[in-house]
């Protein structure tokens, strides 16, 4: 397998793994993927008065890539405002998280499997824009 | 031969007893009408590719394609009945002349180990422990 040490890293000791309450105020929660598609991003962050994401955490079934790139924009997105998350995307250096972590994604017909983190962080910070959201994510999957 | 089946089959047995109590995992295919070297295990709600990668120390491959040139799920699998996701989630095990005993039990603990491990990483497995109907969900497919 060709993943650089960065992503085994990651995958091997992800950060920032776990749930805060959904329906807590300063929680949103953003989830993208499907079990049929073989990979589904969970992430939450933590807003706090000022717009800036306090903590950030993440649940992910998927490919080791998938599980590493969600654990490195856990660590990304602290410290940022919502509008510097946000532009955060898979396509901000060409690939995203995992580019970011060393590995070419064009190398890589497995590409597809960590385009969750940006999209799901932009959906996530869209929502958090928007509101504090008391949903669910089963509910938010739907949008 | 038939002696050499017959130990295969019974390291085969061995490993699907010591996984068989392990939650939501489906064997895939007939246990009765199998070649004997051959075990077949979805690990519900941990993704193939990942186990892989958790359980390096041992050669197997995915049922699924994330170990291939596409992204798409065993056919064999769907074909067999099972889901997407099942297939997603799915090792193909196989036993040669030379492996033994204490690699297996090796397997067994190992596997067990890593299922846990991506199981508390995996969102489905935390939305089914809390009684979410995975299939009433619609998904938000990228």
């Amino acid at each position: 397998m060709a993943y650089s040490d960065k992503v085994l890293d990651h995958y091997e000791n992800p950060r920032n793994v776990g749930s805060f309450a959904k329906n807590a105020d300063d929680v949103g929660t953003g989830m993208v993927g499907a079990p049929a598609c073989g990979d589904v991003m969970k992430l939450q962050i933590r807003v706090g008065k000022d717009g800036v994401i306090e903590d950030a955490k993440f649940k992910t079934y998927g490919c080791g890539s998938a599980i590493a790139s969600s654990s490195l924009v856990t660590e990304w997105v602290k410290g940022k405002t919502l509008d510097e998350a946000a532009a955060i995307t898979q396509h901000a250096d060409r690939g995203g998280a995992r580019a970011a972590a060393g590995e070419d994604p064009l190398l890589d017909p497995r590409r597809g499997c960590d385009q969750g983190g940006g999209r799901r962080l932009q959906d996530q910070a869209r929502r958090g824009r928007r509101t504090r959201s008391r949903r669910a994510p089963q509910e938010q999957a739907a949008d | 031969m038939a002696t050499e089946n017959e130990r295969i089959r019974m390291l085969r047995d061995r490993l699907a007893k010591g996984l068989a109590d392990i939650e939501e995992i489906y064997i895939n295919g007939d246990l009765e009408r199998r070649v004997p070297h051959n075990l077949n295990v979805s690990f519900n709600y941990v993704e193939g590719e990942s186990l892989i990668m958790a359980i390096k120390d041992i050669a197997v491959s995915s049922g699924s394609a994330c170990t291939s040139a596409s992204l798409e799920p065993s056919y064999v699998l769907r074909a067999l009945g099972r889901s997407d996701e099942l297939a997603h989630s799915s090792i193909r095990f196989t036993i040669g002349r030379f492996t033994t005993e204490e690699e297996i039990d090796y397997a067994i603990a190992l596997l067990r180990r890593k299922v846990e491990k991506l199981r508390e990483l995996s969102p489905l497995w935390e939305m089914y422990k809390d009684g979410v109907d995975l299939d009433t969900v619609q998904w938000a497919a990228h």
